[in-house]
């Protein structure tokens, strides 16, 4: 169980450090998104063992909400944008994503799946 | 004078112990009486927020004091991200004989979700910061962050934006989806992973097997795409809606 968190820990470890190489070098993503994909990567080529990690990763998934929050209580620095925008914010958020349910869902229900049923 | 030095350095170093436990603690809590009630809408992220702001303001501690003590915390999105690589493996696998459908899919409705949510926000609010913001609300909260930090947009109000996308689609989202005739679970999924993430899809889970997994193959495949097309798309919305 140690043996397996170390691993994992070590594992992000060396494929942010490498991100932030890449990251370095080339610009464009985060550094953290290259060492996702280097991660993704080597668990593709079975350079490292899926099962080894795997309680680690679900627990920092289902913890790592935490770490948004000092980022989010910025918004006591937005007092007056809330104030005049705030409804304009939440309208535009709110169309957004219903739009983009819709899209998403019409599109795939629609085209995907009925064109499969008729293929078969 | 050096006394002086070292008890400021103690007490800083208290201050920063203390804010960390106390954001932790405010969160856990939140987290336990959410696994308790099993509410949606009582979400720990944005209720600790909630909690934490009137504190700061009672205390008259300055934000600015606050982020630099939790910086720690703040330095964990960055393991965070890398660690979503784990479910992107996992459901790299299972699309691999529909692929192109699913990629072109998602492709278009990242663009377009970008495209409308920048342009709105411009015409409405006209704050570029705010635009970029808002254009990464769909995506799970790290990525979207770590982009916004990217694109010089605001970190707090993605945030806040992305629990609300979160929050509509977790609510509303199957609720719509059922009105529009969109009945599959497969297409529900998709739908509410691409929408509202991970707090959607950890909702629609409880529905079916189906929903849960479509629902987070959405959630990563959308974030790593944004990832991919905002930095070029959200550029080049600038420089046509903000003549200068």
């Amino acid at each position: 169980m140690v043996k397996n968190v170390f691993y994992s820990t070590s594992i992000i470890a060396i494929c942010l450090a490498l991100g932030k190489v890449i990251a370095a070098y080339l610009g464009g993503l985060p550094a953290s998104l290259y060492g996702m994909l280097i991660f993704t990567s080597a668990l593709h080529f079975q350079l490292v063992n899926p099962k080894k990690i795997a309680s680690t990763i679900s627990w920092i998934i289902q913890h790592m909400g935490v770490c948004f929050v000092p980022a989010g209580v910025g918004i006591i620095n937005h007092y007056q944008l809330i104030k005049d925008h705030g409804f304009a914010l939440v309208t535009i958020i709110f169309i957004s994503t219903f739009i983009l349910l819709s899209f998403v869902g019409l599109t795939y229900q629609h085209l995907v799946l009925n064109k499969k049923s008729c293929t078969h | 004078m050096e006394q002086l030095i070292d008890n400021i350095d103690i007490l800083s170093f208290i201050l920063t112990i203390a804010l960390i436990l106390a954001t932790i603690g405010v969160y856990q809590f939140f987290a336990y009486l959410q696994s308790k009630t099993q509410l949606i809408w009582l979400n720990p992220m944005l209720l600790s927020i909630a909690a934490i702001i009137p504190l700061l303001l009672h205390f008259k501690l300055p934000f600015d004091q606050y982020f630099h003590s939790t910086q720690m915390l703040n330095n964990l999105l960055e393991p965070a991200v890398v660690a979503l690589g784990f479910p992107l493996y996992q459901h790299l696998n299972s699309i691999k004989h529909q692929w192109k459908a699913l990629g072109l899919l998602l492709v278009l409705a990242v663009i377009l979700v970008i495209v409308i949510s920048f342009t709105l926000t411009i015409v409405f609010i006209a704050i570029p910061e705010i635009a970029v913001s808002l254009s990464l609300k769909s995506i799970t909260t790290p990525i979207g962050i770590a982009l916004t930090q990217q694109l010089n947009g605001d970190t707090s109000i993605t945030a806040f934006a992305i629990i609300l996308a979160g929050l509509f689609g977790a609510l509303l989202g199957p609720t719509w989806l059922n009105f529009v005739n969109v009945k599959s679970a497969k297409a529900q999924g998709l739908a509410i992973g691409a929408a509202s993430h991970a707090l959607g899809t950890a909702t629609i889970s409880k529905i079916s097997y189906e929903h849960g997994a479509y629902g987070s193959l959405s959630l990563i495949v959308c974030a790593v795409i944004t990832a991919l097309v905002s930095p070029f798309l959200i550029n080049n919305l600038t420089m046509l809606l903000i003549p200068f």
